[in-house]
């Protein structure tokens, strides 16, 4: 309950404070922190355009993204206290049901005909392809190491004591961090500056949207980075008190946007053909992290 | 603590098989090297004065300034272009850097022995074959000798596992030999950089039956 | 006195390297070689003491090859020196070979008499590193690819054999010792962990026979030959791979007496075997002389590990083996040189009628070959025998008859290249005619009649070397 609505809210300003950044980074005033959530608002307002071409899928996909990302957040924890829904293995279903929704947007982009979303899309599912391992091992490994197998239980039994696993929560914290980047298509895998069909990623995948359900699809993505960001929090606050995890986790989301804010204004995007081999080094380390788990639980020494 | 320091190490063997650049290699190799004189730092408490500079020497004099530093010169003397030219993609680099990792750990993992720290090995043994791999799978000459030092970073770490006790004369020699092969490999890298158009290892193939 | 020598071999080296002056250079060497010479005598009549604070040792072994070493040093020198006035080096360059020279002569003595496997590893690197000096000597692409590749796979060889000792440090840790010296590891491999033993042994063997030119690393040593001094070919196809020889022997002779014996046979008749088919298959279709002989080697090395692993009688035929094989093989390297000056080119195809150009020359190259085969009544045909004797008592009945049919391939494309070369009528284009002194067939076969002397009627002296040395694998 209460992971909910903190989610909400971080969402309100997160990608506010990613432009903020990179506008102050680059010598610009910049508009306000909930600018995002006024463009949204005002495309909520619109109606839709739908193409001719295109089929019911198209219309049904924002829909099923949106709830997707929704369902997704009422699984996330928050320290001690439960998501709406807990269950064990419930990261499993976390990750599947961002899976679905990205499915459907996959083939709405497909739907269209185009080419450029046709492209969009395969280089989505490719890397997102890419990117499960990685969370999967990630994951798997904190069950291990708590012997839990739902969000609320890993994280609540989590503690962090010796080096070791300050360096494997860091590396978590990395990877986790990663792949958020990748599922909402951030800098060092896509650019969202650059509007140019052939190097997006995500964006191109949408260009045929307009009104409610581009409002949607945006929402979702503003959700979807307080989601990722609230895993990382989590990592870390596992035994405090509420008092001091709900500023925590505010400057956490904040610190992570400016961070990525930073990173987006200072670095250039990868080179397409070598995303793939980034993504996948996301997989050898979550690997590590299941070895350092493994040499935590003494099961090999 | 020093577990926190060989998984950084493994994560720079990760590190160098998505690289691009030589120059990227160069300076993960000197990180490795200030990385394992960490390791002996904390690892060797026990450690007299003179044992103590040799491995000084060792690790943060050789590995991490001189070489790199020669390294360096010989690329940029020999106009060595700064892509590193893999014979494989770097993604499947990736790969099978992984695999090796993992089948480390596996084959670490079947060994009974509990005094042993399994941690060292896996890390000696993952820079062992992963040295290998890059000697394989580079067709630049000067990326051989960066395996070779790959090798021998995974040999160091080999040796703390085992805390294998050597006699002074023989530490002293082992650190010679290697430098001076080191020495004479970059001496003859500088030589066929000066005879050949491109250091690569295709130039090297006129002997055979 | 081996302080003494060590310091004598630095300095003569130092003082080759500085100096210009022809005359002074050949006294540098006169002194090293009697050097050299009474190191060997002084070994020798100080059996079983070690020097250096127990990090040298004479033993049987060691002070056989250094026996055979001190020989080919004589003839060698000489030889280069031959070859370099052909040459007609300049003065700094002959410094810089003689010097690398000296070098490694003194490096492989002490690889011979090295007490430890720690000092061992250090030494062995050294032969590496001044043999390269060597084989890039002529200075053109060939060399520089040949020796980069010797040196570098050399070095992870080396690494390799490193690895080995750590992993042998490692079982001797669990047995309480630190001590790694040969005559006192054995003591403590008693009940020890096999499966570290083993690992060593594996690594041990694989970087050993880069040295040795065994098979899985067989391919630089034969590329080395290709290129290098013939004079240096001669060492580095003998007393280079006695020193391989030296390293995998010791190291067999530690483990003999564990359980993993049985096991270590299997991979050297593994070795070994392999060896004989790389060298059958390759030997047949090569056309290049120093090649064909390279690959010889590595068909002796085959039979020796083979000899080796068979136990028995066997040990006693490897290790007499490598002594007749260097003899031989020594004086196959200098006759190179002649040809190679006669015909100015090392293709089997381009030469011919060696008989009329050099007779003294040909009738040393038909010694060779019946030697080289092992015809009666070459020594090595004692050796091989022997070798056979153990394959067959130790009931590799199979493997017997493979070897013999490989040989006899091996017998076969040596005697159709060697007698191509000696016997067909051939026109050189340009019709220049070199004149060799006769005198300069006289090491070969002074060398190959000791050969024959030593196989078939050898001195009570060689022979108490040689069963000391096995006594080591019987303790």
């Amino acid at each position: 309950m209460l992971s909910f609505i903190l989610i909400l809210l971080a969402a309100l300003f997160f990608t506010g404070v990613i432009n903020r950044t990179k506008s102050i980074l680059s010598g610009r005033k910049g508009p306000g922190i909930f600018q995002p959530i006024k463009d949204i608002i005002r495309l909520f307002k619109k109606g839709m355009v739908y193409s001719n071409t295109t089929s019911l899928i198209f219309q049904l996909a924002p829909t099923i993204y949106f709830s997707s990302v929704i369902m997704a957040m009422l699984v996330v924890p928050f320290g001690q206290s439960k998501g709406f829904i807990s269950f064990h293995g419930d990261f499993i279903f976390f990750a599947y049901i961002l899976a679905l929704g990205k499915f459907f947007s996959i083939i709405a982009a497909m739907d269209t005909g185009s080419s450029f979303e046709g492209m969009g899309a395969s280089r989505e599912a490719l890397y997102s392809m890419f990117a499960e391992p990685a969370f999967f091992i990630l994951l798997g490994s904190m069950a291990l190491l708590t012997g839990q197998t739902s969000f609320q239980e890993i994280f609540a039994t989590l503690h962090l004591g010796s080096p070791i696993s300050y360096a494997l929560a860091v590396l978590a914290a990395f990877v986790l961090g990663m792949i958020m980047m990748i599922e909402n298509s951030r800098m060092p895998i896509d650019d969202p500056k650059t509007h140019l069909e052939l190097t997006m990623i995500h964006e191109v995948m949408i260009l045929d949207n307009s009104g409610f359900d581009l409002g949607l699809i945006l929402s979702a993505g503003l959700l979807k980075f307080s989601i990722y960001g609230a895993l990382i929090v989590n990592l870390f606050i596992g035994m405090f008190p509420y008092e001091y995890t709900i500023p925590m986790f505010f400057a956490i989301q904040v610190l992570a946007a400016v961070i990525t804010g930073t990173i987006e204004s200072f670095m250039a995007r990868f080179r397409m053909s070598h995303n793939a081999q980034f993504i996948f080094a996301l997989t050898s380390v979550s690997l590590l992290i299941f070895f350092g788990v493994l040499m935590l639980l003494g099961k090999f020494i | 603590m020093i577990n926190v320091l060989l998984i950084t190490f493994l994560i720079t063997l990760f590190f160098i098989a998505i690289a691009n650049r030589l120059m990227t290699y160069i300076k993960v190799l000197a990180f490795q090297g200030v990385i394992l004189f960490t390791v002996v730092f904390i690892q060797l408490n026990d450690i007299n004065t003179v044992n103590l500079i040799l491995i000084l020497m060792e690790t943060i004099f050789f590995k991490s300034l001189a070489v790199p530093l020669f390294l360096a010169y010989i690329i940029k003397h020999n106009k060595i272009t700064r892509e590193a030219e893999p014979y494989l993609p770097n993604f499947i680099s990736l790969i099978i850097v992984t695999m090796i990792c993992v089948v480390s750990i596996l084959l670490v993992n079947s060994i009974k022995d509990n005094e042993l720290d399994k941690i060292f090995f896996v890390v000696a043994l993952s820079a062992l074959f992963t040295g290998l791999y890059f000697i394989i799978s580079r067709r630049k000459i000067i990326t051989h000798v960066m395996g070779y030092l790959i090798i021998e970073n995974g040999i160091f770490v080999l040796s703390l596992a085992l805390g294998s006790e050597m006699t002074m004369l023989v530490n002293i020699g082992i650190m010679l030999d290697i430098f001076v092969s080191v020495l004479v490999l970059g001496i003859f890298t500088n030589r066929i950089g000066d005879t050949f158009e491109a250091m690569s290892v295709d130039n090297l193939s006129n002997l055979k039956d | 006195m081996f302080g003494y020598y060590l310091i004598i071999v630095l300095l003569l080296g130092i003082g080759t390297l500085v100096n210009r002056n022809n005359l002074i250079r050949i006294l540098l060497l006169i002194i090293f070689l009697s050097a050299q010479t009474a190191l060997a005598f002084y070994g020798f009549s100080h059996l079983k003491t070690s020097e250096l604070g127990g990090n040298f040792y004479y033993d049987s072994l060691g002070i056989l090859f250094l026996f055979v070493l001190t020989i080919l040093s004589y003839t060698t020198i000489f030889h280069s020196y031959l070859y370099l006035q052909h040459r007609k080096d300049d003065s700094r360059n002959q410094s810089i070979y003689f010097a690398a020279l000296i070098i490694l002569i003194g490096a492989m003595t002490c690889v011979y008499l090295s007490a430890t496997i720690g000092v061992m590893w250090v030494v062995i690197e050294a032969t590496t590193l001044s043999v390269a000096v060597l084989i890039y000597h002529e200075r053109t692409h060939l060399t520089l690819e040949a020796t980069w590749k010797y040196v570098f796979i050399c070095s992870i060889g080396i690494t390799f054999a490193f690895v080995g000792i750590v992993f042998l440090s490692k079982a001797l840790q669990e047995a309480n010792s630190v001590n790694l010296s040969f005559s006192d590891i054995p003591s403590h491999l008693q009940n020890i962990n096999t499966f570290w033993l083993k690992l060593a042994f594996i690594f041990l063997i694989v970087g050993f026979s880069t040295k040795m030119g065994l098979f899985p690393m067989h391919t630089i040593a034969v590329d080395a030959h290709t290129v290098a001094p013939p004079p240096i070919s001669a060492f580095i196809s003998t007393t280079l791979m006695n020193v391989g020889f030296v390293a995998i022997f010791r190291t067999y002779s530690l483990m003999s007496h564990t359980s993993i014996l049985p096991w270590m046979n299997q991979i050297l008749l593994l070795c070994g075997f392999l060896s004989i088919f790389v060298s059958t298959v390759y030997i047949i279709k090569v056309n290049h002389l120093k090649r064909m002989f390279a690959y010889s080697s590595l068909e002796h090395m085959g039979l020796t590990a083979i000899g080796l692993a068979s136990g028995g009688i066997g040990y006693f035929a490897a290790i007499l083996h490598m002594v007749l094989h260097s003899f031989v093989k020594a004086s196959v390297f200098y006759q190179i040189d002649q040809i190679h000056r006669v015909f100015d080119t090392y293709i089997i195809n381009k030469t011919g009628g060696y008989f009329s150009k050099n007779l003294t020359g040909a009738l040393a190259m038909l010694l060779i070959f019946v030697s080289i085969t092992a015809m009666p009544p070459s020594g090595m045909f004692v050796s091989e025998f022997l070798i056979f004797r153990s394959l067959f008592e130790s009931h590799n009945i199979f493997l017997f008859v493979m070897i013999l049919i490989l040989l006899t391939m091996i017998m076969w494309a040596l005697g159709k290249n060697i007698f191509s070369m000696l016997f067909l009528p051939y026109d050189e284009p340009g019709g220049k005619i070199v004149k060799i002194n006769p005198w300069e067939s006289a090491s070969q076969f002074v060398l190959l009649s000791a050969a024959i002397y030593l196989g078939l009627n050898p001195p009570d002296a060689f022979m108490q070397l040689i069963n000391d040395a096995v006594m080591l694998l019987h303790k």
